[in-house]
């Protein structure tokens, strides 16, 4: 019985594989699924499937995030059924550091290879790591504040959470800039802004209750934080540049507030390019070519004054509708 | 009341779950992914998404089965696992960490029960309340953070996927699911503390006029169940690898949907421990299955929705008929 089943996989297998020349299911499993910056990556992925499909390569893409979002045990669960599922790959931005080191390597032991994008992965189980140089991005923040506040003044750092290896890494390179000019007074460095736009509101108002007054200039390494203090310094009328802001990555809202000048500077990557990159990378090792293990896509610091120029302009608003129809 | 419960009564019961299960696995059998869901290494891995669930939904088929519930256990789970991070980054072996989290967890059941008992207060308030208070201890005592397991400890062998491919081997913690699971249907159907349990949940009174001293036995189901916890959390930390503080938010509602789609009333009385892991079967499967096909996340969601209500809807219908 147990034979005649297998034998009957095995030809199931061996037509699949005759059908699929040429052709590759890929997974990409991103952090969560409402952040602009996931839809990005996913346009990304999506620009990636439609040039390759002019190359004569089919690529069927899955995006799938993880049904409670930041719910590292349910991110675990999708690569899991995707390693099951058998897909040629998967492109996986991991939630947790530690976390996903075992399914990955639970994938990769399955014959399932797997490029890791946006944050680090402590294994060395992954293909390839296609993120931004999130360091050199919070270095990039910490001068540009340093210079817009002439040297001195009160800083807070809101951290995101812990575990997310992207914005841990920018708040160290942060703190490393920070660190030279002796003006500049770390004031608060250990508040954690959290996952969603709620929670990092309440962390903001109840930081600036207690820091409000004396604080001159702060940054925020992820989008949701970022609109959260701004509105947070909104309501306590020190918005406006009274309070230097620098945020990471943007979104409409973000975009909205360093128009206005309650945001100073925000330093974006390019999500597109990962969600691109990721998936490029990934068939250029199914089709047998040797792929880099690391690569970056860049990171780049937008103010009021340069918003405007076209890099920076499809930086800001990747063109998400030109690939996703929503 | 019901004194002989044979093996084909117990059939029938979980009967109208065991069905749903085959309607689902029926309905991705006509999908063209069932060459990869209907694998042996896919499921094994539908199993070990299963544990800790069915582990969690063993306790709550005797509270709920007592007429009770129990919301604090995803923040359980939680605390639990952070426990066992930090005991054995503190050098405890895997034997003695095991023990300290299923007592803990036996301990925050048995507070929640001996308040419940002792108070004559409502278990949902009760837990609701516990809710936060061990989430909040979980997050204090992980300091905000995940605390990382030694990498090396072979606790994180519980549940590991070895052979990826292939349904054998079993990581240990199916094998301990499946002997707890067997140990909880004993005690709920062969023993006398399972009669008192069914006859609290059918009717308080009645049972205390009976002699049954009902305060005991709610306080020992919610500390059973809390052992049970207990064990979830370092299947859970096993997992993760790491105490996540975060973890498990809302597990509780997986779990009692479990027991509830497995054929629990909520008011008390009925339920079974084989109804209710075929019930978190029924879930792991649907997301494991959707998640192959591709569907999106929030078809996911309202499926699952969908399949409780319809699951209890079913279960009713089908007791009032038989009721004539």
């Amino acid at each position: 019985m147990k034979s005649l089943l297998g034998a009957a996989m095995a030809a199931l297998f061996s037509v699949a594989a005759m059908a699929a020349d040429k052709s590759y299911t890929i997974a990409v499993i991103p952090k969560g699924t409402t952040h602009e910056f996931w839809k990005s990556i996913h346009a990304g992925a999506v620009k990636a499937e439609q040039e390759l499909a002019a190359q004569g390569v089919t690529v069927k893409l899955f995006w799938k995030g993880p049904l409670r979002e930041d719910d590292r045990d349910q991110q675990i669960q999708v690569v899991e059924n995707f390693t099951s599922r058998k897909v040629s790959g998967i492109v996986l931005a991991p939630l947790d550091s530690q976390a996903l080191v075992a399914p990955v390597a639970t994938a990769a032991q399955a014959g399932v290879p797997v490029v890791v994008i946006d944050s680090d992965l402590k294994s060395d189980k992954q293909l390839s790591f296609v993120a931004t140089d999130n360091f050199k991005g919070g270095q990039m923040a910490g001068e540009f504040l340093a210079k817009q506040l002439g040297g001195k003044g009160n800083i807070i750092l809101l951290r995101y959470q812990v575990g997310s290896a992207s914005t841990e890494a920018r708040e160290e390179g942060f703190l490393d800039a920070i660190k030279k000019h002796a003006g500049l007074k770390l004031i608060s460095s250990d508040q954690h802004a959290g996952a969603t736009r709620e929670v990092a509101y309440q962390a903001s108002q109840n930081l600036l209750n207690r820091f409000g007054r004396e604080v001159s200039g702060i940054f925020c390494p992820n989008e949701t934080a970022t609109i959260a203090m701004t509105k947070a310094l909104r309501d306590i009328g020190r918005a406006g540049g009274q309070v230097k802001l620098v945020g990471f990555d943007s979104g409409t809202q973000s975009v909205l507030d360093l128009k206005n000048g309650d945001v100073q500077a925000l330093v974006v990557q390019d999500p597109l390019k990962m969600g691109y990159l990721g998936v490029v990378t990934l068939v250029q090792h199914l089709q047998g070519k040797p792929v880099d293990k690391r690569m970056d896509t860049g990171v780049s610091l937008v103010t009021k004054e340069n918003m405007t120029q076209p890099d920076m302009a499809a930086l800001l608003a990747p063109p998400i509708a030109k690939y996703l129809k929503e | 009341m019901k004194r002989h419960f044979g093996s084909w009564s117990r059939l029938l019961q979980s009967g109208g779950p065991f069905l749903g299960l085959l309607l689902v696995c029926g309905l991705f059998a006509l999908t063209e992914e069932r060459a990869f869901i209907f694998t042996g290494g896919n499921f094994k891995n539908i199993l070990i998404q299963t544990v800790i669930v069915s582990v969690g939904a063993l306790g709550m088929t005797l509270i709920i089965v007592g007429g009770g519930i129990d919301l604090s256990v995803g923040s359980a789970v939680a605390f639990t696992g952070v426990l066992g991070a930090k005991l054995l980054v503190a050098g405890w072996s895997p034997w003695t960490t095991t023990l300290a989290l299923v007592l803990v967890g036996g301990g925050i059941g048995l507070f929640n029960g001996t308040i419940i008992a002792g108070f004559r207060m409502m278990p949902f308030i009760v837990t609701l309340g516990m809710m936060g208070i061990v989430r909040g201890a979980a997050k204090w005592m992980g300091n905000n953070q995940t605390v990382n397991a030694p990498p090396d400890s072979p606790v994180g062998q519980l549940m590991a996927r070895v052979n990826p491919t292939e349904f054998w081997p079993l990581p240990p913690g199916v094998w301990i699911a499946l002997a707890l699971a067997v140990f909880v249907a004993v005690l709920l159907r062969e023993t006398v503390f399972g009669r008192y349990v069914f006859a609290i949940g059918a009717n308080e009174t009645a049972a205390r006029y009976s002699g049954v001293r009902v305060g005991w036995v709610k306080a020992a189901t919610y500390g059973i169940s809390g052992l049970l916890i207990g064990f979830a959390g370092l299947l859970q930390m096993s997992r993760l690898t790491q105490g996540d503080p975060t973890v498990a938010v809302g597990l509780e509602l997986d779990i009692i949907a479990a027991v509830v789609i497995g054929g629990a009333s909520l008011s008390g009385g009925a339920g079974s421990v084989l109804g209710s892991l075929i019930g978190a079967l029924i879930m792991a499967l649907l997301r494991n299955g959707t998640n192959q096909l591709g569907w999106q996340t929030y078809t996911q969601e309202i499926i699952i929705g969908a399949v409780i209500v319809l699951a209890v809807g079913l279960d009713q219908w089908r007791q009032s008929r038989r009721r004539g």
